[in-house]
């Protein structure tokens, strides 16, 4: 476990060894700040876990309806996907927050999946639509000359296919949702990145902090492409040669 | 069987059909022969619909499949498809893949419709790949557990579309084989194919398309022996 007993004062020439422990100290266990970081994991999580889920519902939808055959469904798609790329997140989010959902009642964090989980469904829905575009053309003849509904050759031939075609570019949005609930500071909530801020903003000194963050975000994005790689492979079973 | 009248289909400016008039009786076998663009397989695909026709009228079992009243999916479990790409649903096993339709459709109940599958694939002499993904099996076998998914909604009526041009030679007869099998169990076919022994040894008729139309059409002795139309001769010539 850490060395909890506070250095002594910090008396020139010392060197980096002496100075780097000086500074875990302080930023770190000092009035055990690290709890500050522990618990500031939590809202990340929470959001980047609801800004997913709504997002591959609501990506599903529009990826159906961009690629249906009603124009107006379409259009609908397309016009939303349009306005959600093409405004960046964090003004997204404080439009949510400072002009829509301005009601003090509604908690920061609920702003918060709503905007993410919007802005993600956009990316998803492109990334869904490239995953049915990918699946062949015979596969759809194949499913409708047996007589299957096009619903239903839709879910049960089209989508399980473009589902596994989308699978690593959804990882890759995946690990940008997560990166970018450091975002989440902007709008007062307290996630890894304000956390470490705000610590360092106390003891002025940046390096620790920073690269805490900058640790936890990395190793919890390699457990992630790990695991969701192995997911993967699962479904690439059936593509043995 | 099929009514087929003045069919029409355009693409764009491409005229693939150009008025086609034809009747299939129930138990026929008919080959479709010709030079590619030809029409052959537009007017094997008219005849379910995967196309839709720009003008005309197709009749399967009693029903005008081109009107827009019509259940175009009741029709299609009614006739099987077999295509040149085989298109095998990839994430499904050679027996999930027959089960899908019949089981989806609530044509049959699960158990029935496996019991059927695992009898098609043995009569196409695949039993032992029944847990075999698509990716598993070579082009001969995949065509034929199309072949047995297509025949997995109890057709009454079998469309083929080229359907040993995409195989290595030596698979050929095998596919080939399943058909003549189907072919005597009395099965109505309409068989789009270069194979000119197979239209010659199961053909009952041969249509020589070309440029849209049915140019010549006969029993396969008349067509192979004697053809009428130069065009069918210059064809026959350089293919047999």
């Amino acid at each position: 476990m850490l060395d909890r007993t506070p250095p002594g004062p910090l008396t020139p020439p010392y060197g980096w060894e002496e100075g780097l422990r000086f500074e875990i100290y302080q930023n770190l266990i000092h009035g055990d700040r690290w709890r500050q970081i522990a618990s500031a994991i939590i809202p990340t999580l929470q959001v980047t876990f609801a800004g997913l889920a709504i997002g591959l519902a609501l990506g599903l939808i529009l990826a159906l309806m961009r690629v249906s055959k009603f124009w107006f469904l379409r259009w609908i798609s397309i016009t939303y996907i349009t306005i959600i790329r093409g405004i960046p997140l964090m003004l997204q989010l404080m439009i949510w927050t400072f002009v829509i959902l301005v009601n003090p009642e509604i908690p920061r964090l609920v702003v918060g999946f709503i905007a993410f989980g919007i802005n993600s469904s956009a990316y998803v829905a492109e990334i869904f639509r490239g995953g049915i575009l990918s699946v062949d053309k015979g596969q759809t003849e194949a499913g409708r000359s047996l007589g299957l509904t096009a619903p239903k050759n839709m879910a049960l031939v089209v989508m399980p296919q473009a589902f596994k075609n989308s699978l690593p570019a959804l990882v890759s949005e995946f690990i940008m949702l997560f990166k970018e609930t450091s975002l989440l500071g902007v709008i007062a909530v307290v996630d890894i990145t304000r956390s470490v801020d705000i610590i360092r903003s106390r003891t002025f000194s940046p390096f620790v902090p920073l690269f805490a963050a900058a640790l936890i975000y990395l190793t919890v994005v390699t457990i992630a492409t790990w695991l969701l790689g192995l997911l993967e492979r699962r479904l690439r079973k059936s593509d043995t040669r | 069987m099929i009514h087929v009248r003045g069919l029409h289909k355009s693409f764009g400016d491409n005229v693939v059909l150009e008025g086609i008039t034809e009747t299939i009786k129930e138990g026929e076998r008919v080959v479709v022969i010709g030079p590619s663009g030809g029409g052959k397989s537009t007017f094997l695909r008219c005849l379910n619909l995967l196309e839709v026709p720009t003008a005309g009228e197709v009749w399967v079992d009693g029903e005008e499949i081109t009107a827009r009243s019509t259940n175009i999916n009741a029709v299609r479990r009614k006739m099987g498809m077999v295509f040149q790409h085989f298109n095998l649903f990839p994430h499904k096993t050679a027996l999930q893949n027959l089960m899908l339709a019949p089981v989806h459709n609530k044509m049959m109940s699960k158990e029935e419709a496996r019991s059927l599958s695992i009898s098609l694939l043995e009569m196409v002499g695949l039993k032992d790949k029944i847990d075999h993904y698509p990716s598993q099996l070579s082009g001969g076998q995949k065509q034929r557990v199309a072949i047995a998914r297509s025949l997995a909604m109890r057709p009454k009526i079998m469309l083929f579309d080229e359907p040993t041009s995409a195989l290595d030679p030596e698979m050929v007869g095998e596919v080939l084989d399943v058909m003549r099998k189907l072919a005597n169990d009395g099965m109505t076919m309409v068989v789009v194919t270069h194979e000119m022994q197979f239209a010659k040894d199961v053909g009952d008729r041969v249509l020589f398309m070309c440029g849209g139309n049915v140019v010549e059409q006969g029993h396969p002795s008349q067509i192979f022996t004697n053809p009428q139309n130069e065009r069918t001769k210059k064809f026959l010539n350089s293919v047999l």
